[in-house]
């Protein structure tokens, strides 16, 4: 239970790689902060800084106000789950979480009660006497937790413990993470490179591209109010569609002409535009595929064609083409649509869609800095 | 479908009865190979319990029977030589496997700087034949007085001071077992050495084993250095070069049923060793350790 402050952190391989570039972030106790972004990204390196598994080139790391840049890992008093799970493959499961303890020189009564006690929680009390080879991959990953679970450490750090699982166990272990989290009620750092776990799980969420921070912040603030392009694009499934266009300003009103239209922004949007006196300009234009409706054709409707008809149950996700060729996804609520609609929705299919402008994001066209938020 | 069913079981017949000729032969050319093998192993057993004669004969099945030359190998100085062995090989197999598992360890998980140019200049000095340095090491040892009766100190010190070049195998079995749990220990709170001794050790059982069992068998059943070292010295003698002692020309008629009996005697601590260590070469300890 401990704040984690990293202060310039800087990462340089050997081979003159910079892996993570000026790295600055306050870890409040008990927060659970994930680091999310693309492989190689720099998110993996940074945890392992945390941890002491690789050297800070610059910078520092405090935890619990103390530096720890010489600390080896094990004065650090942190726990870590791996990707892979690292279970100790000559030892039983109750050996593998009584680990740490023992080398603690804990007493073997107590020992038994932390390891039996987590086992519990973790539903995996009849699979103490195994060795890890005989367990399954969601098994394994309980085990993995289990053992950082039992060392009540300052902080707990995840590095992707969910990617080597399917997608339903993946689906269960996240929730139980949830519920963990609660009961162990510590520091916590996650690595991720799936922003819908970035989302579910985080308190606050760093989204990091090529070893710089694009943005910190709630998953609310991240998702809708993106400091740029990146962001936009990384957080939400399916990702931001994203077109050129003019803004343009009318009477005092602003308007965007995508694929020809003329789109009032209107709202709050609109009202924040004219506040921070945005200038006319070309810029790139953002909407989410939620936000984008199927309608009939008339003012303001953009003629496309639809390419993928993809049913994900609850909705559907439509790509199609506009007539310049510009791709774009939009999610449909399945319950909106007759089923003589949806049967009607087969490749080829001429549509008409729209977008409202409260719903938009505006990015410089060359920084692709958010022009509102940014 | 009954039909196929019939089918497939003619086939599946003719498949095991194919395998079970194949296996037949191979295991008639294993046996006759393996008695091929073992004649001259048979021969020495034999010949050290013959009592009614000590020089070569022209026959294998000794005609009277007995325990004379294990009790005469109790009186000549065999003993000496003997303990002189055992000594050498026991200090040697434990310096030498703490070194060269240190090694390896120290090879496949540290990152250092000279460590690339470390392993090449020991792969190019490996390529140097031992028999070169002899006569440097035998002028070294001599000023050190560690030649003749105090052979045995002399003989530990050289075997065990290039052991550290023989990191290759166990170095590539390190490598084998992922850095991950190297990691997971140490946040764990475990130290380097803690590291060593109770994740990579353990997981590298058949490797510690084949180090220990070579690091023992090479000064067992050395000759040359031994031989030069000792210098004629019967009480800094091993084994092997106070036995062959026996099989010169006017002691071999004296000699050789009881050179055969010393013979038996020094198998018998290497064939435990292989039979109690040979249930640990087992395959796969690091499986289900991580995501492969």
């Amino acid at each position: 239970m401990a704040n984690v402050v990293l202060k310039n952190v800087k990462k340089v391989y050997d081979n003159k790689v910079v892996a993570v570039h000026d790295f600055n972030l306050d870890i409040a106790d008990k927060e659970f902060i994930v680091f999310v972004g693309p492989s190689g990204c720099g998110k993996s390196t940074t945890l392992r800084m945390i941890a002491g598994l690789e050297d800070i080139s610059e910078g520092t790391i405090e935890i619990d106000g103390e530096v720890v840049n010489d600390l080896q890992p094990k004065d650090r008093d942190i726990a870590m789950v791996f990707q892979n799970y690292a279970l100790y493959p000559h030892m039983t499961v109750y050996d593998n979480i009584a680990f740490s303890l023992r080398l603690q020189k804990m007493p073997e009564d107590q020992v038994y009660e932390k390891v039996t006690n987590a086992a519990e929680i973790l539903g995996i009390t009849d699979y103490l006497l195994r060795k890890p080879r005989a367990l399954s991959g969601g098994q394994r990953q309980r085990v993995a937790i289990g053992r950082a679970m039992v060392r009540n450490a300052k902080v707990f750090l995840m590095d992707e413990p969910l990617s080597n699982l399917d997608a339903k166990l993946r689906n269960q272990m996240r929730a139980e993470i949830i519920l963990l989290r609660k009961k162990l009620d510590t520091t916590f750092v996650y690595v991720t490179h799936d922003q819908t776990e970035a989302m579910t799980l985080g308190d606050r969420i760093v989204i990091m591209k090529d070893g710089y921070i694009q943005q910190v912040g709630t998953p609310t603030e991240v998702f809708e109010t993106p400091q740029n392009l990146f962001v936009a694009e990384f957080i939400g499934a399916p990702k931001m569609n994203i077109m050129k266009t003019d803004l343009i300003k009318e009477n005092g009103k602003y308007y965007v002409t995508p694929f020809g239209t003329k789109i009032e922004v209107d709202g709050e949007k609109g009202a924040l535009l004219a506040q921070k006196g945005i200038a006319p300009q070309e810029l790139t234009l953002g909407v989410r595929p939620e936000h984008i409706i199927l309608t009939k054709s008339g003012e303001n409707a953009i003629p496309c064609t639809l390419e993928v008809n993809e049913m994900m149950g609850s909705e559907l996700h439509l790509h199609v083409y506009t007539e310049d060729g510009t791709r774009i996804v939009l999610r449909v609520p399945t319950l909106e649509l007759s089923a003589e609609e949806r049967a009607s929705l087969v490749s080829g299919k001429e549509l008409h869609i729209s977008f409202e402008g409260k719903v938009m994001h505006f990015f410089d066209k060359d920084s692709d800095q958010n022009l509102l938020y940014g | 479908m009954a039909k196929n069913t019939l089918n497939s079981g003619k086939r599946h017949m003719g498949i095991r009865a194919a395998n079970a000729l194949s296996n037949t032969a191979i295991y008639i050319i294993l046996i006759i190979i393996s008695i091929i093998w073992l004649i001259p192993f048979v021969c020495i057993v034999l010949q050290s319990f013959r009592v009614e004669s000590t020089y070569q004969v022209g026959y294998v099945v000794p005609k009277q029977w007995g325990w004379d030359n294990y009790a005469k190998l109790l009186t000549s100085d065999f003993k000496q030589w003997y303990i002189n062995t055992f000594v050498t090989a026991l200090v040697t197999a434990a310096l030498q496997t703490v070194i060269v598992l240190c090694m390896s360890y120290t090879l496949s998980r540290f990152r250092f700087k000279l460590r690339k140019p470390l392993m090449q200049f020991m792969l190019v000095l490996g390529m140097f034949p031992g028999m070169l340095t002899m006569i440097i090491l035998y002028r070294v040892l001599k000023d050190l007085g560690l030649t003749q009766a105090n052979a045995v100190p002399g003989l530990i010190l050289v075997y065990i001071a290039s052991s550290g070049m023989g990191y290759y195998v166990s170095k590539g079995f390190f490598d084998t077992i992922p850095k991950s749990l190297d990691e997971a220990a140490r946040v764990d709170g475990a130290t380097r050495a803690q590291v060593l001794y109770k994740i990579i050790l353990p997981l590298a059982k058949p490797i510690v084993i084949y180090t220990i069992l070579t690091a023992f068998m090479g000064p067992w059943g050395d000759y040359v250095f031994a031989k030069y070292v000792s210098m004629g010295t019967s009480s800094g003698m091993n084994v092997a070069v106070g036995m062959f002692g026996w099989l010169s020309q006017d002691q071999i008629n004296s000699s050789y049923t009881m050179f055969c009996a010393g013979g038996v005697v020094v198998a018998i601590p290497v064939t435990i060793l292989f039979l109690c260590l040979q249930k640990y070469y087992v395959e796969g300890v690091t499986g289900g350790a991580v995501k492969g």
